[in-house]
């Protein structure tokens, strides 16, 4: 099992939790899998060609998927899967 | 307190003016609250798609919508993601920790939003799993467009507590 924390504003797909778990040889196994239990959670991850969104990090562990090698990050039992949108905000 | 060479506050003046009336957003990282390094981040507001959008809560994306997309990084900023994470790698490379982030109110007070203070706490949910230190949120306002004020703030428990910032 992999656990993966979901941010506040995906958790309107997770029925509210924070933390869901799933399977995955792969993040981008660990995605499909995590979009048939939560429909419509991979088009919130990744854009049309199926890369992750620029505005968002995946961390496998504390190393972000992007240093490792991005969607193919092989992925192990116990593994821990955070998906964090960078920061952001504005001025009203 | 939060302590930062003229130099790279004379730069992140420089980055909030050059991307006026747009928001500017980066990275300030040093250790035990001094201020070593400066990185600037691309605020890809402007280019998010609607749906994209929808990470903001829905007064923010109401505001965000009237807007042609155009305007719309005059009142946001959204980092780029890999640049964060760049940045984040550099960082631990040169031995250093982050210390703040940093973005740019360009005609209102260097005061967090609610959008900011909403958004920091976000940040926190996952701070302490990924082994980041505490970072404070400074905002430059360019509301007197001659006299730029730089404020830096923590924020935790949805509250802003202002802290004082030194330049060296
Ligand atoms: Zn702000």
């Amino acid at each position: 099992m992999i656990k993966v924390r979901i941010p506040t504003p995906l958790r309107s797909m997770t029925g509210g939790k924070g933390e869901v778990e799933s399977t995955g040889g792969t993040i981008q196994e660990l995605i499909d899998n995590l979009d048939s239990s939560h429909p419509g959670l991979k088009d919130r991850l990744c854009d049309e060609r199926g890369e992750v969104r620029r505005f968002i990090n995946i961390y496998v562990n504390e190393e972000d998927i992007r240093f490792l090698t991005g969607k193919h990050t092989p992925l192990k039992d116990g593994d821990e899967v955070s998906i964090v949108p960078a920061i952001a905000g504005g001025s009203l | 307190m939060l302590a930062i060479p003229t130099a790279i506050l004379e730069a992140m003046v420089a980055h909030a003016r050059e991307l006026d009336p747009h928001e500017c957003c980066g990275i300030l990282a040093g250790m035990n609250g001094y201020v070593q390094e400066h990185y600037r981040i691309t605020n890809i507001l402007a280019t998010l798609t609607d749906r994209e959008l929808a990470r903001f809560d829905q007064a923010k994306l109401s505001d965000l919508q009237r807007l042609p997309p155009e305007q719309r990084a005059d009142i946001a900023f959204q980092m780029d993601a890999r640049e964060m994470a760049r940045a984040q790698q550099d960082i631990r490379a040169k031995g250093l920790q982050l210390q703040a982030f940093y973005h740019s109110h360009t005609s209102s007070p260097a005061r967090p939003s609610q959008t900011d203070i909403t958004i920091a706490m976000e940040f926190e949910n996952f701070r302490e799993k990924l082994h980041l230190p505490e970072p404070l949120h400074i905002i430059i306002s360019l509301e007197h467009k001659t006299s730029p004020d730089i404020r830096a703030y923590r924020i935790q428990n949805f509250q802003a507590t202002e802290v004082r910032l030194q330049s060296l």
